[in-house]
């Protein structure tokens, strides 16, 4: 039975003085590790009346990036390490220079075997995450922006099995990875997320900001932001625009009605049933899309700015992390 | 006692002259409604006017971010992700954002107290450009237009005031205007384009026949001005020069006259490339150059505009010192990077910054000023100027004596006196040379 997304409404908040940029869950848990703005990464135990957040300190930047990797966690930070941390203990294992540029996201795959990392050093790492290892460099977009401004590489995602990996930049250009090998297997332009404004501005907003592979692997969403007039506000509408990759067809494209800003974060339920995209401007939103009729079946504004969420198995409860706050979404039953 | 001059022998004459001026006080009357007088000797005049000294203002509209540039809050809560770099001048550090910059900071003047009270980008700009806010029945001249005047010669083939404005955001914000001096010393505006229109003679007119009419042009105005010496007519032959002067030094607006090593050294971006121009205009003897770079008005996602805006200020800014100093102009140049305030503190929920007076920064270097000095405090968090709060005003009058004008200069618009600054303001000694 597919939950329906009209049900989910807020259950806890837990308010926050810092700015949560990312977001993992420990499996059939309620505990969170979360990146903050204020270098640390926090874990929460949302089972708790009165969560106590405890900080994990070790990074000098905007924390970015946080994956769980098997009995691990890693995070990643605008300073440019990669710190891996013991799940239970919380203890740092080891931490490293990674990219000579800020972290913008850091992944695990689903074994929990690899770990992704993007900078804007415009590199895509791909780390044995047991040992640290590198396995992979991924070179595939350009470092400056046609505008001959420094481009960034914002985004990435493996697809379920592990077996495909996709990053996207600020420009809009998208490259599907073999991560076996290593090769590059697709390139998608989605122009339609970076604007670039010659004449009254004369810089640019935007980017892709967020990418999600369907359950098998065979679509690929990409999130951002559409066209905007004035690029002093995220004013341009929610964008979301799902592909074949491998025909490099656009199968689905979706606009915010309500929502304006930056899709930053996409999931699909792990059944498929919608894809789920969170973000925006000065506030929070929310849209749930069915793909297959390429409907929004819920668009909802909230307040303050989403960062990342994190879905549970069952796809009935979402944990977000933002601007000054930490949630939990439950779908009534 | 400090001069505020540049400091090269070249102008010790000026320096005598303006001393002397000075200690003479203000004894010439003015005469005539409406027209324009000043108090300033004619021999200070023409001596500081031959003295070659110009401005490169870089103007920042929309209004950068003093975090992000030249007061960096790090590990604050305010500060946001970038970190702070140590600079040339021990103890000094700047965003990490201005690497080039930082190299520099040894030549470079930073005021870290500015307090102008007005976050509104309309008033606010006029109240930068002009050093003080308007009054209801009298619009100032802004520094552009001072300056042209001062350090503007007659005889000059080039403009006084040029100013670039490509981006069409703001263009209107910060109204330039000569005022009560005139339309004289009112800017030579360029936006969508770096050379002025209709700078061409027309192809049907060969170049024989447009130096035969000036000729003329120029023979009967003389003959006119002999016999009836209107003030007028004067001022009309001598734009007619100017506008001939302008067209034979098309070459000026040439960007592919300079080599490629100078282009590279600026870049490719548009900034670039009017900086670069505005460095062959003081080299020709522009007195006073715009460069405006908007928009900075980032509301939403900040440190993404900085991140892409602020390395091009700090190339640009760079490029312009070494060129300067390398070409021997950085003693006569005064180079000032600043916009009509600074961002705040507080990080919003676009993790944007919003308009922000209370607060903020410039930078300058070059002519006549201390190089490595930085003047004024903020708190911990950047919320508060804790030590040596300055306005628009003291600003202006720095500029006005490094460059080596008088800022208690006084104008007169019929009988009354209209200093340059207002009364009270003053120069920010500690960080003239």
């Amino acid at each position: 039975m597919p939950t329906d997304p009209a049900k989910f409404k807020v259950a806890k908040e837990v308010s926050r003085k810092d700015i949560l940029l990312c977001l993992a869950r420990v499996p059939e848990t309620k505990r969170l590790f979360a990146g903050s703005s204020d270098g640390c990464v926090y874990h929460f135990d949302l089972a708790e009346e009165k969560p106590e957040p405890v900080a994990m300190e070790g990074h000098t930047g905007y924390v970015t990036g946080v994956a769980l990797a098997g009995k691990q966690v890693v995070s990643g930070a605008y300073d440019g390490q990669l710190i891996w941390w013991d799940a239970e203990s919380r203890a740092k294992v080891r931490g490293f220079k990674a990219h000579d540029r800020w972290i913008r996201n850091v992944v695990a795959s689903r074994d929990g075997k690899l770990v992704a990392s993007v900078a804007d050093d415009m590199v895509c790492r791909v780390w044995d995450a047991a040992t640290a290892k590198l396995k992979h460099e991924l070179r595939g977009h350009e470092p400056m922006t046609p505008n001959h401004f420094s481009s960034m590489l914002y985004a990435c995602a493996f697809s379920a099995d592990g077996s495909l990996l996709a990053t996207g930049d600020k420009v809009g250009h998208v490259v599907v990875w073999d991560v076996a090998t290593g090769k590059s297997l697709a390139t998608l332009e989605v122009p339609e997320v970076y604007t670039w404004d010659p004449k009254a501005r004369i810089h640019s907003i935007g980017g892709i900001r967020s990418l999600a592979f369907s359950p098998d692997g065979a679509q690929l969403a990409v999130g951002g932001m559409g066209k905007v007039g004035n690029i002093d506000h995220l004013e341009g509408k929610a964008r979301v625009e799902v592909f074949n990759w491998r025909k490099a067809e656009r199968v689905a494209q979706f606009s915010g009605d309500k929502g304006k800003g930056l899709i930053t974060h996409l999931v699909f339920h792990p059944q498929g049933d919608w894809l789920l995209g969170a973000g925006g401007d000065g506030k929070g939103l929310f849209m749930f899309f069915d793909v297959a009729s390429g409907k929004v079946l819920r668009e909802e504004a909230v307040s303050n700015h989403f960062h990342k969420f994190a879905l549970d198995e069952t796809g009935t409860r979402i944990y977000t992390a933002g601007h000054n706050k930490l949630s939990v979404w439950e779908a009534a039953a | 006692m400090n001069s505020h001059f540049c400091g090269s022998s070249e102008h010790d004459v000026s320096r005598r002259a303006f001393l002397r001026t000075l200690g003479a006080g203000t004894g010439l009357a003015a005469s005539g409604i409406g027209a324009v007088h000043s108090f300033a000797k004619p021999a200070l005049n023409d001596t500081l006017k031959s003295s070659g000294n110009s401005v490169i203002l870089l103007w920042l509209a929309g209004g950068a971010s003093q975090l992000e540039t030249w007061d960096p809050k790090p590990g604050r809560p305010t500060g946001g992700p970038f970190a702070a770099i140590p600079t040339s001048v021990p103890g000094v550090h700047i965003s990490e954002l201005m690497p080039q910059m930082a190299k520099r900071m040894k030549d470079i003047c930073v005021i870290r107290g500015l307090n102008t009270k007005n976050g509104d980008h309309g008033g606010a700009a006029q109240l930068m450009m002009r050093g003080r806010a308007d009054e209801p029945s009298l619009r100032y001249p802004d520094m552009g237009a001072v300056l042209a005047r001062e350090l503007g010669r007659a005889d000059s083939k080039v403009p006084d005031y040029v100013s670039f404005y490509a981006a069409s955001e703001g263009r209107d914000f910060s109204r330039q205007g000569s005022s009560f001096l005139g339309a004289r010393y009112a800017p030579m505006k360029l936006a969508e384009s770096m050379v002025p229109p209709n700078l061409k003679r027309l192809e049907s007119i060969s170049e024989i026949d447009h130096l035969s009419r000036a000729e003329l042009q120029q023979l009967i105005n003389n003959q006119f001005i002999a016999g009836h010496g209107t003030g007028p007519v004067k001022s009309h032959a001598n734009a007619y020069a100017r506008v001939h002067g302008l067209m034979s030094s098309e070459t000026l607006f040439d960007l592919s006259q300079e080599p490629a090593k100078a282009r590279e050294l600026y870049g490719p971006t548009l900034f670039g490339e009017q900086a670069l121009m505005a460095r062959r205009m003081v080299e020709a003897g522009v007195p006073f150059v715009r460069v405006s770079r908007a928009w900075w008005d980032s509301h939403g996602q900040n440190f993404e505009t900085h991140q892409e805006m602020v390395p091009e200020l700090d190339r640009v800014m760079s490029a312009l010192h070494d060129d300067l100093k390398q070409r021997g102009l950085l003693e006569r140049t005064l180079v000032l990077a600043v916009g009509e305030f600074g961002r705040t503190p507080a990080i919003n929920a676009s993790l944007g910054r919003d308009h922000f007076a209370n607060a903020w920064s410039a930078a300058m270097f070059g002519c006549g000023l201390k190089p490595g000095a930085v003047f004024g405090k903020t708190d911990k968090d950047g919320q508060t100027v804790i030590e040596d709060q300055v306005g628009a005003g003291e600003l202006f009058a720095t500029v006005l004596a490094a460059i080596g004008v008088n800022p208690k200069k006084e104008y007169h618009v019929g009988a009354r006196p209209i200093p340059l600054v207002n009364p009270g303001i003053k120069p920010i000694t500690q960080v003239l040379a």
